[in-house]
């Protein structure tokens, strides 16, 4: 019985070690780091490291895989450009970073700029105004906390919420650390995250410059990136779409996330912008997609299960593409989307609330004229 | 009742169906190992409890045979029971006592060494250091804090752990990986080289730039599989709200060479899928790699690797020499000269944990002692009535 016992701990044991989650900490100089290791040996067993003849390395790894090893493509390209102050100093970027700056103050003061771009919604102004104070060790705001705290900038992304939020988290550098002065901006479905950190009077001090240049960036359009057309041809890039534009949209210039833009002309100077975007995947959750764009027209986000009530179906020429009419205090929202082929496509009106009415019919005449296989 | 499962337990019986068992298992495995390639079969039917049908596929599956460890723990138990019931102390059976016991310590110490005893290289280029070595067959997805200015936190996430998929919590981790897709082989491509309609295998990092697609498993026993998998990192929800963004889906590969990093909680954190490794306390550092050849031949006749082992903690710092059929012998562990790559660059020894690995001689000199006294015993006893009958 006993050893019965024994045994089946035994067995227990080692199955349940095969799926164990380590955690150690090793020395950033690590003793590897002194020789560069041949990547097309590393972690082959010894019978294939001992071959002398012929690429076994790459051996039961598809030509094109193994070119990889050798080709990976580089990490994305920044398409974004701005002018930076002369005194910023550029940073190596990450995969994540699309644009890296630092600035040095006295006494060995630092201040970290950056430009992160996330697909999607990204949780919304308030969630990320919450988690920066989290970062300076201050508790976090409410909705009607954060309007009296923000300002506002204009770029060519659209409107950027700025906020400037102080604390020094427990144990931190205060040369380093203190203060973060950070813009967001919502615009072609992926949200755009400007951040200074550092010391408190150094970012202080280069709170304006950072705000100018926000005012600065810039999206530049990749050449693939098809013209304001009314009915716009496959390229490269983008899978072929038809559609009938109603008389009075005009087009305008896309930028780079965007597949197609237009804009209609109301009352008093208002206009109303018409986008269509086309993206890889399913292009975020359905909710996530509604929840940022009722926060662009001020409205509370909704949850998953009030989601179903508010899509309604509309029949293309080819297919179904779900819509959602979204009405703020002031503006109002008319988006579609529909996934097809791998990708998602975004239809989306945004007006104030008249000239919104006014469009809504062509909006739809619009969604019901698109041919995703024509 | 007890006494019939203990009768079953001890019978005859079950070592011929577990002894028959153990020929159809290595005649499946054999068969098998066309498909599935050596080291799957292994993993598969010899250091199983179960053979689970369909193979390869996630879902319901069903246990169709007794795997190695199964037969071998059932056998071990039917002897050790055997041993037990019919143990009768006398001299004439201690020469068969001794061999069963013998027999019984090999099959415990097989079954041990399969269990807990972990075989990994260590690659090292002429004046290169190390103080780890991998497992090339086994994967693992390392998380690494690098925020600390001298340390590098990792929370290394196995391989089998990936494969369950679902939400990955730890407590090292102030977020989570939600396995979107495991990939046991695959093949990447760069997304401006694959069809129109590929779609990129993730949203961040390299991954946005790349195709994947899962292909059959490697079976050769010179391949091995390009592990890969689609991981979103996400916030853990506080009281059951989400407070900070995704950070998108990213693509894991033993084939990306590209390191991917991403900022949360005001650290830096790189994620890269290698070769599941194994720290030591200690380092070596190759000094030199001897590759002799017959004369006129390209057979070798002799290769050997000098090292300096450093170990802080013992204070030592001496000159080892590896060579075929001498191991170093350290801490547990026993580096064998395994193999050298292309025109020497470096040399390859194979590094085995083995906390059972006196079993083997132990269960040898037992059965042989045994064997050695039955034959004695049997042979004064044969003499004595030779003997006898002479001076009759």
């Amino acid at each position: 019985m006993c050893l019965g016992l024994l045994l089946t701990c035994a067995l227990f044991t080692a199955c349940q070690k095969k799926e164990e989650i380590k955690v150690y900490r090793v020395s950033k100089a690590e003793p590897e780091t002194s020789v560069s290791e041949s990547p097309s040996a590393r972690g082959m067993p010894p019978a294939a490291a001992t071959i002398e003849s012929g690429n076994q390395m790459t051996r039961g790894m598809p030509p094109a895989a193994s070119s990889m090893v050798a080709g990976l493509p580089p990490p994305p390209t920044s398409q974004v450009t701005g002018t930076p102050p002369s005194n910023w100093e550029s940073q190596p970027l990450s995969s994540m970073r699309q644009l890296s700056y630092v600035v040095k103050g006295q006494n060995g003061a630092l201040a970290d700029i950056s430009l992160v771009i996330l697909a999607g919604s990204a949780g919304g102004v308030l969630d990320n105004v919450n988690r920066w104070l989290s970062q300076l060790g201050q508790p976090g705001i409410t909705e009607g906390q954060l309007a009296k705290m923000t300002r506002h900038q204009q770029s060519s992304l659209g409107d950027v919420t700025i906020v400037d939020l102080e604390g020094l988290p427990q144990g931190a550098d205060a040369a380093k650390d203190g203060r973060i002065v950070a813009g967001i901006a919502f615009a072609d479905n992926r949200t755009f995250f400007f951040k200074m950190r550092g010391n408190a009077l150094l970012t202080e001090s280069q709170k304006e410059p950072f705000v100018r240049w926000i005012g600065t960036i810039r999206m530049d359009a990749p050449a693939s990136a098809p013209g304001p057309t009314a009915a716009p041809a496959a390229n490269q890039d983008n899978p072929p779409i038809k559609w009938d534009v109603p008389g009075e949209w005009k087009p305008v210039a896309p930028s780079s996330m965007r597949y197609a833009s237009f804009a209609v002309a109301g009352q008093d100077g208002e206009s109303a912008d018409i986008s269509a975007s086309v993206f890889a995947g399913n292009g975020g959750g359905d909710l996530e997609n509604v929840n940022r764009w009722r926060a662009q027209i001020a409205l509370e986000a909704i949850a998953d299960a009030d989601l179903k009530a508010l899509i309604i179906p509309v029949a293309c020429k080819d297919g179904q593409i779900f819509t959602v009419d979204m009405n703020g205090p002031k503006s109002r929202i008319l988006a579609g989307w529909a996934r097809v082929a791998g990708k998602s496509w975004f239809f989306k009106l945004i007006a104030p609330t008249q000239l919104a009415d006014r469009e809504k019919a062509a909006f739809v005449k619009f969604l019901q004229s698109v041919q995703f296989h024509p | 009742m007890l006494h019939r499962l203990f009768d079953f337990v001890s019978s005859l019986k079950l070592t011929i169906i577990c002894l028959s068992a153990a020929l159809v298992l290595v005649l499946a495995g054999t068969l098998a190992q066309v498909n599935f390639g050596i080291h799957e079969v292994q993993q598969r039917y010899f250091h199983s409890l179960l053979i689970w049908w369909p193979p390869g596929v996630q879902g319901l599956k069903i246990p169709v045979f007794p795997g190695g460890h199964l037969i071998g723990a059932i056998l071990l138990a039917n002897l050790i029971a055997a041993h037990l019931r019919r143990f009768r102390w006398s001299w004439e059976k201690l020469g068969i006592q001794l061999t069963h016991a013998g027999l019984i310590v090999m099959l415990a110490g097989g079954l041990f060494t399969d269990l807990f005893s972990v075989e990994s290289f260590m690659r090292l280029a002429p004046s290169e250091t190390k103080n780890y070595s991998e497992d090339s067959r086994e994967m693992e997805l390392a998380v690494i804090d690098e925020s600390d200015k001298d340390l590098d936190q990792v929370t290394a996430i196995p391989e089998a752990r990936l494969r369950k998929g679902g939400t990955i919590e730890h407590e090292s981790l102030p977020f989570r990986i939600v396995v979107r897709h495991f990939y046991q082989n695959s093949r990447l491509q760069p997304l401006e080289k694959a069809p129109k309609d590929a779609v990129p295998a993730a949203t961040e990092g390299v991954g946005s730039q790349v195709v994947i697609s899962e292909i059959q498993r490697a079976t050769a026993e010179n391949d091995r599989d390009l592990v890969s998998a689609v991981i979103e990192i996400s916030p853990i929800p506080m009281g059951g709200e989400v407070t900070s963004p995704s950070l998108g889906t990213w693509l894991v590969s033993d084939q990306l060479g590209a390191p991917q990093t991403f900022s949360y909680s005001g650290r830096k954190w790189r994620l890269v899928m290698r070769p599941e490794r194994y720290y030591k306390p200690y380092s070596l550092t190759l000094r030199t790699f001897t590759h002799e050849r017959y004369a006129g031949t390209e057979i070798p006749k002799n290769f050997a690797s000098r090292a300096t082992l450093i170990d802080p903690e013992r204070k030592e710092n001496r000159d080892v020499l590896i060579y075929m059929n001498h191991p170093l012998r350290y801490r547990g562990e026993t580096f064998f000269q395994s193999g050298f790559e292309k025109n020497d660059a470096a040399t390859v020894l194979q590094v085995v944990y083995n906390p059972s690995f006196v079993a083997p001689y132990a269960a040898c000199v037992i059965v042989a002692a045994g064997l050695l006294f039955q034959f004695a015993f049997h042979f004064a006893g044969f003499l004595r009535r030779r003997k006898k009958a002479q001076l009759q």
